[in-house]
């Protein structure tokens, strides 16, 4: 090859990518990556920087170099600007790129092939959501890792150099603080030293008990949910039926989705023909001795192995590292079959075709989707930036929010990086925001129409309409409106907003909660139907628990609910209404306790703190 | 001897560590985010006496019922549907008029036979019109002085009938409106 093909060769795969997830490259941030955003926020010591890293966030995950490390660094060095979180995420793509045109080359005997694999893998549509969504940068690190470690391993076998055996073993280790995918690792190596060096198999193993170790103290530190999305599922029938799922998602694409109006049954015969085309070709390799076929199909299974107990969590990116196995096997075979006569060059070629055809427009159409809404996303949080600016003592209320601006730029808490500490949504807009109770609750941002007109009345309160790209102060409009006077089923009482419904028994707010003294009052709307529960979470100081458990005692409206003994730091009980309350439009809750007590260098009388008061 | 730009990995490795360090604090910045200007009440008048569809920045008046603009131009309504106006000059002692620009599509007729729209002014109920033939409207009302009192007045509309959702379209569809106005007498 000479120098100006080999650099066309190695260059071409990161510029192909670029052109084909452009919209990825300039989207904003969204949903997830506020919150990780926000971790910078809590870093005030060693300490906690350490548990910042390494503690279990997020459903259990522990990745400080792709999500921690990653959103903490670049926060701390460039704030909200975009670009270098995609420079870093792109550089650590085209990496991967060139790993896998070297190693497709090295599968399949051929250049061509390993060429054709990363153009395979670019267009696939599961590769929009990590290269265009910075919270899913995980797949993204934990794939050059992967790929390293092999790339490192097939030199050690091509070499038998120590040193490249060494190097597989840090890149291994490191990538465990990537993703949990790495801990397939030893087996994606044990199964290529299987079918194409078994000199190497025993020595392969070596790897497993890292892996063991790793699964062993993951599940100790971050105990597998077992209930709700996360929850895994071990019947054989049902890792079946979701990997058959992830394969037709990879062969095809996610969400089997047509594009161009073409019928579903044409999709599904479409990836019926792939799979049967990719098989075939898989046993053909084989009985020609080109064991490294199987390798492929091999590296698809264990790569998306991790993620098949999570039945009810099936998500379009998960296919992205897989299928990248899939991608050499199906380059292989395209060259393969072009090198042959005119009926298989036909079919190879209508095979690529019909893969890229199926994938790609819908690669784009996820891509520019991802875009899109991170453009909104950054039009308000850099508008909310503005009306702060201008506002600094007067808490945001935002009205028109839809589901889609909700879930994706408000529900993470971008405000916080702002400095806002409490946004508000108008209750007309909760109206065309959907439900998502297993993401988040929107009654956290909901402020009831009696508090809001209050607020507005006394100024404490802006309303900002977010229907356009540029945030319009709409208040005097707003409140010339006629509104409902509802007072709020839920009462945070670290809500600046909500301050009239305290007794002016109760402190001042510190941070997210407020603490009472011996007594006081909150008052709230009545339960709307029957069957629900005044929920009240808090918390006690040790120092407080030390004289034995705090007891609670709560009445509504005068009458007695309940007591609770409050043994513990934190506490969160639930008393249940009497039926009489129903669709009053106000009811005063009283809370007491038996003890009070005073914190060093604080005077002041200590009952409880309080972090939400609901009736639900 | 060799030149002082060579080769060497670990010289270039170093070169890249010590960029990075040099630049890192250059990088830092007070402010974290991009501050975009926002559209304060001053920047706009507070109220329009004329609310056109295609408008967005008039959106907010349109108080419920009104659906996403469509082709630039228009919305559809449902059944039921507010928008907020400013009086104009003397309407309290003049009244004024209300117009709603309006069309009724074919696919209204055709299922609905005839539709009646009924309005009413801060509560002061006006002559409903009943439309049997799709096309264009104007809907034009006298408003009675006395209906109008403060900088803002409310106008609810009201179909006796609206096509309901079925298929596809999940909205509940009643006209479709261009704009709505009050003027002087």
């Amino acid at each position: 090859m000479s120098r100006a093909r080999s650099a066309a060769y190695w260059l071409s795969p990161p510029l192909v990518c670029l052109a084909l997830h452009w919209c990825d490259f300039r989207a904003w941030f969204r949903t997830d990556d506020f919150a990780w955003l926000g971790l910078t926020r809590w870093i005030y010591s060693w300490r906690a920087l350490w548990y910042a890293l390494f503690l279990p966030l997020a459903e259990g995950t522990i990745r400080p170099w792709s999500e921690r490390a990653f959103f903490m660094a670049g926060y701390s060095l460039f704030g909200l600007d975009v670009l270098p979180y995609r420079a870093v995420i792109f550089a650590t793509q085209f990496g991967s790129l060139i790993l896998v045109a070297w190693i497709g080359r090295r599968l399949s005997g051929s250049a061509a092939a390993g060429w054709l694999a990363t153009l395979f893998w670019m267009a696939n549509s599961s590769t929009s959501m990590p290269l265009g969504w910075a919270s899913a940068y995980n797949q993204v690190q934990c794939g050059l890792f992967l790929l390293a470690a092999f790339a490192l391993l097939l030199r050690y076998i091509e070499t038998g150099r120590r040193g490249y055996w060494m190097a597989q073993w840090v890149v291994f280790v490191l990538g465990f603080g990537s993703l949990e995918t790495m801990i397939v690792y030893p087996a994606v190596a044990a199964a290529y030293a299987l079918v194409c060096a078994p000199r190497y198999f025993r020595r392969t193993l070596s790897m497993a008990p890292v892996s063991v170790a790793y699964f062993l103290i993951h599940r100790a530190v971050a105990p597998p949910a077992t209930a709700g999305d996360y929850a895994m599922h071990f019947a054989p029938a049902s890792l079946l039926s979701t990997l058959f799922r992830y394969w037709t998602w990879s062969v095809g694409p996610v969400y089997l989705r047509p594009s161009y109006g073409a019928p579903a049954w044409l999709v599904a015969a479409l990836v019926a023909l792939l799979t049967i085309g990719l098989s075939a070709f898989a046993v053909n390799r084989w009985r020609a001795g080109q064991r490294a076929a199987a390798f492929c199909l091999a590296w698809f299974v264990f790569v998306i192995a991790p993620v098949l107990p999570l039945r009810d969590h099936v998500s379009e990116y998960y296919p992205y590292l897989p299928v990248i196995g899939l991608c050499w096997l199906g380059s292989w075979a395209v060259v393969n079959g072009w090198r042959r006569g005119p009926a298989f060059k036909f079919a190879a070629c209508a095979a690529a075709a019909a893969y890229l055809f199926m994938v790609a427009p819908q690669m784009r159409a996820a891509s520019r989707w991802s875009y899109r809404v991170t453009v909104r996303a950054r039009n308000l949080v850099e508008g909310l930036a503005g009306a702060h600016q201008l506002h600094p003592r007067q808490q945001l209320v935002l009205d028109g929010v839809d589901s889609e601006l909700f879930w994706h730029a408000i529900r993470d808490h971008a405000s916080h990086l702002l400095g806002i500490e409490h946004l508000y949504i108008t209750p007309e807009s909760v109206a065309h925001i959907e439900v998502h109770e297993d993401i988040g609750d929107i009654g956290e941002f909901l402020v009831s129409g009696g508090v809001l007109a209050e607020s507005l009345a006394d100024g404490r309160a802006l309303v900002y309409d977010v229907r356009n790209p540029r945030l319009r102060n709409i208040t005097t409009l707003y409140a010339s409106q006629p509104h409902s006077g509802d007072l709020p089923l839920r009462i945070d009482p670290s809500d600046p907003l909500i301050s009239n419904l305290l007794s002016p028994d109760w402190y001042p707010i510190e941070i997210d909660h407020r603490w009472m003294p011996a007594r006081a009052f909150v008052t709230m709307s009545g339960p709307p139907r029957r069957g629900l529960a005044l929920y009240l979470n808090g918390s006690v100081t040790s120092q407080q628990l030390a004289e034995g458990p705090v007891t609670l005692k709560v009445a509504v409206e005068g009458a007695a609910l309940g007591t609770a003994r409050i043994g513990a730091n934190g506490f969160e009980f639930h008393f249940s209404l009497p039926d009489s309350l129903v669709g009053k439009p106000q009811v005063v809750v009283d809370l007491g306790v038996n003890r009070i007590f005073h914190a060093p260098g604080d005077y002041r009388d200590l009952g409880l703190s309080f972090g939400l008061i609901a009736i639900r | 001897m060799q030149p002082f730009i060579s080769n060497s990995p670990q010289r270039l490795a170093a070169a890249l560590v010590l960029g990075a360090a040099l630049l890192s604090p250059g990088c830092k910045r007070d402010q974290k985010v991009q501050v975009q200007p926002t559209i304060e009440e001053e920047d706009t008048p507070r109220l329009a006496s004329a609310v056109r569809m295609n408008d967005p920045k008039l959106a907010p008046q349109l108080v419920n019922g009104f659906y996403p603009i469509e082709s630039n131009s228009w919305r559809w309504t449902a059944k039921q549907f507010s928008v907020l106006l400013r009086p104009p000059t003397a309407a309290a002692q003049r009244g004024a008029v209300l117009s709603l620009e309006f069309s009724v599509p074919d696919p209204v007729i055709e299922k609905l036979h005839a539709v009646t729209l009924k309005a009413s002014v801060e509560g002061t109920a006006l002559p409903p019109e009943t439309y049997t033939k799709p096309g264009p409207y104007t809907f034009k009302r006298d408003i009675p002085a006395g209906a109008i009192t403060g900088e803002s007045v409310r106008i609810d509309f009201a179909l006796d009938k609206a096509m309901p959702p079925a298929g596809a379209e999940r909205r509940e569809l009643g006209v479709v409106a261009a704009s709505v106005s009050l003027s002087t007498k």
